[in-house]
């Protein structure tokens, strides 16, 4: 290989790096100027912006950004330039489409992003110091898909569910923004699991903060947890954690009344559960398919690898506090809100 | 006065008083119901627009029964959803089958001229179930009719011309039951000449799929395949939680009997009903449920037009509340 040439994608890594170092800085005004409009336009709390951006800003700073140009062994040769790629980011919390957006970046593809309307300041915050960035790649963004016309997109990445991924598909089919020949990358995860086995003070705070984050949002964010404890044991301990945690992290969104109506439901089929204001706690094995509802299920290893096969492509991620969980997959618990750059939406890399 | 179950077939009474009589036994009688409105904060003494739905997964979770007087000791009639081995199933216990009886019959009633019809029904994968409530229904009308024609049919039989010629001969009209893609099969396996006042009535369900279609997509390859026009594919709209049915004839909207009332709710508020037009969960006030509970929020999603009558389309999936999900209409 030519190692000028190498050294022109080296050279792209270290200016993705370092424009990304910078705009984490605590005096970026462009990106201070962002967090001031998303919290006093409702979008994310201000605790829930600070929290992402310290993750973020902990992982850049510990040469992550580099350390996954490494892992997917990008180089001048391995690398995605030309290649248009399209990334439709999803609003549930903020900053949810920054890896896909820096992995598409330092990938050396050209980037077009449709931004959430939910979400369009934090992002735009990161993708203008980018684009001033003397990157040799285009860099194209707006919160109005129809912008996007035309633009023949070799790759589109986008989280969906069956009903929202065919009518993604033909709008921008419609809009000649796509062709037979793109490659759609849909990621389909709604939530994670935990196995919680002790009620240690540490792991208590991890599972408080992997549930109620981002108001348990994210598919990162934990909706089950499967323990060898009754709801009824811990009720009491857990809820001290999670009041603890709500002082500190007041949740901006609140539940809708089909939470009450939840509520009386487990009242009349006899169902444990626990009303924490904005959350339900409820012991049960069903699938999680209300917003601000844990659900809890009595179990062991085995009940998670069911719960797993059961739910299948629904599920990010299976956490631990302890030992492994034998046949599956599992992350440490107190990584969930925290994963590092490369993480695996749907176990697919981005880059 | 106590109000009694069979007065819900009373057109002299209003549909709101009996409806109120019968929230009031409810709510205080059955267990599961009770609790329910407790933990709402609701009364007895409100208005029909107050009463709260039960979600229809209750019958999965427990019995759903208001009063066992009449239920012999030794035995009772229950209807259970079917469903594969391992899978949650729904159980409606029916304290007075004859109450149901009245309601299949009465109901039908407000819609056909049941003297007219010779009842066939083919009813694949639903005969292996002792206690599903459509069977139970379609043997009740089957007993009914008098002229020795109506039957359940053969599984994997073609129909026959001959015994379609001898209905012809007596005077009556086919009306032929069946779940939705068993009368795909049955259609493509029979090659004879309906009349063309033959009632096609497709009873929903699943139960031999073999390919994703729509509604009308399902009913117009019914009328090609059967050789009748689209006015004769009838649907059914009935549940094992439910012991009263309502039919659309020729058309997506259903029409419900006089004891029976639907309401599309808020899926965010399910007190509350959407305008009209808009989709929600479909609410069933069925006041044949006297001895469970008249008042289900099904799972499904519906829409309602100006003549009281609505549409089915299909599971309402909230999946998709969690996580990332890019929407054109919202991101």
């Amino acid at each position: 290989m030519n190692e000028t040439m190498e050294n022109n994608f080296q050279d792209h890594i270290q200016k993705v790096s370092q424009a990304t170092k910078e705009w984490l800085q605590p005096d970026n005004l462009s990106l201070k100027k962002a967090i001031d409009k998303t919290v006093e336009e409702g979008m994310f709390s201000f605790e829930d912006i600070k929290f992402q951006i310290r993750t973020l800003k902990q992982k850049v700073d510990s040469g992550q950004v580099e350390e996954w140009a490494k892992r997917v062994e990008l180089s001048e040769i391995k690398n995605s330039v030309g290649q248009k790629v399209l990334c439709l980011h999803a609003g549930n919390l903020p900053l949810v489409g920054f890896q896909d957006a820096l992995g598409t970046i330092l990938s050396g593809a050209d980037y077009y992003g449709k931004l959430s309307k939910k979400d369009p300041y934090l992002l735009s915050s990161f993708l203008k110091m980018m684009d001033e960035v003397d990157l040799d790649i285009q860099i194209q963004y707006s919160t109005e898909l129809a912008d996007f016309k035309d633009l023949q997109a070799d790759k589109v990445l986008f989280a969906g569910s069956e009903e929202s991924v065919v009518p993604v598909q033909e709008e921008l089919f419609k809009l000649n923004a796509v062709n037979d020949n793109t490659e759609f990358v849909i990621r389909t995860a709604k939530f994670s699991i935990a196995y919680l086995d002790n009620e240690e003070p540490e792991t208590l705070r991890d599972m408080i903060e992997a549930v109620f984050r981002y108001g348990g949002k994210g598919c990162r964010s934990v909706a089950v947890i499967v323990s060898p404890f009754t709801l009824s044991k811990v009720k009491c301990h857990f809820t001290d954690y999670v009041e603890e945690f709500w002082l500190n992290n007041p949740q901006l969104k609140k539940p809708k009344e089909n939470l009450a109506y939840q509520f009386a439901f487990n009242k009349a089929i006899e169902r444990d559960q626990a009303w924490l204001d904005d959350f339900l706690v409820q012991e049960t094995d069903d699938f999680p398919d209300q917003e601000f509802v844990l659900n809890w299920v009595v179990g062991d290893h085995n009940k998670v690898k069911e719960l797993k096969s059961r739910f299948g492509n629904s599920v990010q991620t299976v956490y631990r506090t302890r030992e492994n969980i034998n046949g599956i997959k599992t992350e440490f618990l107190s990584n969930a809100q925290t994963p590092d750059l490369w993480w695996e939406p749907d176990g697919i890399g981005v880059v | 006065m106590e109000f009694e179950p069979y007065q819900i077939f009373d057109e002299s009474v209003s549909f709101e008083e009996k409806a109120l009589n019968i929230f009031k036994y409810q709510s205080e009688n059955n267990p599961v119901y009770g609790r329910f409105c407790k933990a709402l904060g609701i009364a007895s003494s409100i208005n029909i627009a107050e009463i709260p739905l039960l979600p229809i997964q209750a019958f999965k979770e427990k019995e759903i029964v208001t009063s066992k007087k009449n239920m012999s000791a030794d035995g009772y009639q229950f209807f259970q959803s079917s469903g594969t081995s391992g899978m949650q199933r729904s159980k409606h216990i029916v304290v007075d089958p004859d109450l149901y009886k009245q309601s299949i019959f009465d109901g039908m009633w407000e819609f056909y001229d049941l003297h007219d019809y010779v009842i066939w029904a083919y009813t694949p994968g639903y005969n292996s179930s002792p206690n599903s409530s459509l069977v139970w229904m379609l043997n009740a009308l089957i007993e009914r009719e008098d002229s020795g024609h109506s039957k359940f049919l053969e599984l994997d039989k073609s129909l026959l011309q001959s015994e379609i010629d001898k209905i012809r001969a007596s005077g009556k009209n086919l009306m032929l039951f069946g779940a939705a893609f068993g009368l795909l099969d049955l259609a493509e396996r029979s090659n004879v000449d309906l009349a063309k006042d033959t009632i096609v009535m497709e009873t929903g369900g699943m139960k031999t799929f073999r390919r994703e279609m729509t509604k009308q997509a399902l009913h117009e390859q019914l009328a090609k395949d059967f050789g009748l026009p689209l006015e004769q594919i009838h649907s059914e709209y009935g549940m094992t939680e439910l012991l009263s049915q309502a039919y659309s004839r020729g058309s997506e909207w259903f029409d419900c009997p006089s004891w029976m009332h639907v309401s599309i709710r808020n899926p965010e508020n399910p007190m509350q009903e959407v305008e009209q037009g808009e989709e929600g969960l479909i609410g069933v006030t069925d006041l044949a449920n006297f001895y469970s509970c008249s008042f289900i929020l099904t799972g499904d999603k519906g829409i309602m037009n100006a003549e009281n009558q609505f549409q089915v389309l299909g599971r309402w999936n909230p999946k998709n509340l969690r996580g990332c999900n890019f929407l054109i209409d919202q991101d």
